[in-house]
């Protein structure tokens, strides 16, 4: 089930024109910054908002030039930056209104109460709500009637920090049953949900692709960020008790990172290292007081920024990114193809 | 207390009052939310002529009625369509009047209710799975509900104290077209001030209450349609 766009639309003197195919799994975020159109698109996609073109999901055409579904018509859910709860409700009867317009399955409402936790909230009205509590129930609301992508404008934006990560992984956790397109300009929220990630600028989609792909690639407007950061896949591995670190597997290469608790072996993570937290030498110190200091291949080299250069280097079989200075990258004599060691000061659990 | 006539227009008057309440919220549900939701050209020209009778001497209104709705007037064809030679002079006549009369006491507080409902409301709506006449029923006429009763309240009791259109287009036939306020009038024309004072008392104590129900109400819910 994939979301294919080809679409045009103009507002006032802005033109938005996007050609784009959404991954049928996961979290795609459309990132760009403000004004970059993201939540013209969405409400696009959505139906919200008229445009030209052609949108497809899975085997069901939303527009073409001759038709146009409406919002109601089409199989979706969606969030927006305030929580938007229907305010002559209670909790209950906002998700009664969608589930009894969306045909909800039977004991899908349970479940999605459980699965957000709002179970003590649903004889309450809206009125009373945190901002945190009201976009939890949102997001139920949203959950229902099985939508089959989820559509979510910068849902965070309202929220706390507490509040952020709840719904984040609330987020993450519905994303593993139903496609999700996010809009956001938060390199953090990216990080932690992008599986895809569609890079938005004035109007138009100018890069395509895997996640981790688009953070490290060079030429990319990600990679020129000052917060530049690179994503590596890996697997729990073992447990350092006695030193209160947790060992990641990164294809042949091991990382050790504190945590508070031990994880459970064998599940997969996502890891993020920011371009400014690595450092590299030619040969492997042995007095350096850095965890992580692995061997790893110039891909490229691309001067950012006065004095600046940015490294992409292969890691067993990923990528990540080192920042350091054009100095630095001439006296190590630097080239695409030679053997460097990361010493990669911090990296992080997403 | 009152006497037959008067009781019998007093009747007359709250029927009258009853009637073009009625129509005036099925006639300005659309009329408001399109003033409310749409920018179009022309329209604070529009809006200008709705909110006419606001500041215009009722005797104009009445006059121009008079004429209109007379057997020879523009508006002589709306007579056939109630059976009638003339409009002028009858119930039917009084109803159409007062319901040009009274059409900004009710546009104005739906107009303003509707302005007060947050876009993003309908389009969540309409993702939730609501079409937009289900949008109107489920969302936006609970969410007016102090707008409609606002409107309702203001447009009965202006029709109750409505007096100068009636005297030029009523004709003052009792059971018919004979409504308190123009009774209460003739009988301080006659000298009969015995039973003006008992039919504006009632009249006064009727208006009061109606308006004190409405303030009472609105105090307790704040955010309100508020009065034109």
């Amino acid at each position: 089930m994939s979301l294919e766009l080809s679409v045009q639309g103009q507002r006032g003197s802005f033109r938005l024109q996007v050609e784009a195919t959404l991954q049928p799994r996961g979290v795609t975020v459309l990132f760009g910054p403000s004004g970059a159109g993201k939540s013209s698109l969405l409400r696009m996609v959505a139906g919200l908002d008229h445009c030209d073109g052609v949108i497809s999901f899975a085997d069901q055409t939303w527009l073409s030039a001759e038709m146009e579904l409406a919002p109601w018509q089409r199989p979706i859910g969606m969030l927006f930056q305030q929580p938007t709860l229907f305010r002559h409700l209670t909790v209950q009867g906002n998700l009664d209104y969608v589930a009894r317009r969306r045909q909800s399955p039977v004991g899908q409402q349970a479940q999605v109460i459980e699965q957000t936790g709002i179970g003590p909230l649903l004889a309450r009205r809206v009125e009373g709500l945190s901002g945190g509590e009201s976009q939890r129930v949102a997001l139920a609301r949203a959950l229902l009637g099985a939508p089959q992508l989820l559509l979510l404008d910068e849902p965070l934006s309202a929220l706390d920090e507490a509040h952020k990560r709840e719904l984040l992984d609330l987020i993450a956790l519905a994303a593993r049953s139903v496609p999700v397109l996010y809009v956001t300009h938060n390199m953090d929220e990216l990080l932690r949900l992008a599986d895809q990630v569609w890079l938005m600028e004035r109007g138009r989609i100018i890069a395509q692709g895997p996640a981790s792909q688009e953070l490290s690639r060079l030429d990319g407007s990600l990679a020129q960020r000052a917060d530049a950061t690179a994503l590596l896949a890996g697997l729990v591995a073992d447990y350092a008790r006695e030193d209160h670190l947790q060992g990641i597997t990164v294809g042949d290469a091991t990382l050790w990172l504190p945590v508070e608790q031990q994880l459970v072996a064998g599940e997969s993570v996502r890891l993020r290292i920011a371009a400014r937290d690595v450092s590299l030498c030619l040969s492997a110190p042995d007095d350096s007081s850095i965890l992580n200091i692995l061997p790893a291949r110039v891909v490229g080299l691309r001067e950012v920024g006065p004095g600046q250069c940015l490294v992409q280097l292969a890691l067993a079989g990923q990528c990540i990114l080192a920042r350091i200075s054009g100095r630095s990258a001439r006296q190590l004599s630097l080239f695409p193809g030679a053997d460097v060691y990361a010493q990669i000061k911090a990296v992080a659990l997403v | 207390m009152l006497s037959e006539g008067d009781w019998l227009a007093l009747g007359v008057s709250i029927q009258l009052a009853l009637l073009t309440t009625v129509i005036l919220m099925v006639l300005c549900t659309p009329l408001a939310w399109w003033l409310a939701r749409r920018r179009l050209p022309g329209q604070a020209l529009l809006e200008a002529m709705l909110a006419l009778p606001l500041v215009l001497p009722p005797s104009v209104l009445g006059f121009y009625l008079l004429i209109g709705l007379g057997p020879n007037g523009p508006g002589g064809w709306l007579a056939e369509v109630f059976a009638q030679r003339s409009l002028a002079f009858t119930f039917t006549g009084l109803v159409i009047g007062s319901v040009l009369y009274s059409l900004p006491f009710v546009l104005q507080p739906l107009k303003n209710a509707f302005s007060a409902i947050d876009s993003q409301q309908l389009d969540m709506a309409a993702v939730a799975g609501a079409r937009p006449r289900d949008r109107f029923f489920s969302l936006v006429l609970p969410q007016c509900r102090e707008g409609y009763a606002s409107a309702a309240i203001l447009g009965f009791a202006h029709t109750l104290g409505e007096f100068g259109v009636v005297l030029m287009i009523g004709g003052s036939l009792s059971g018919e077209t004979r409504v308190a306020s123009v009774a209460l009038y003739e009988h301080v024309e006659a000298g009969d001030y015995v039973s003006a004072h008992r039919l504006a008392a009632v009249l006064l104590g009727l208006s009061l209450l109606l308006l004190w129900g409405l303030f009472r109400w609105q105090r307790r819910r704040p955010n309100l349609g508020a009065m034109p």
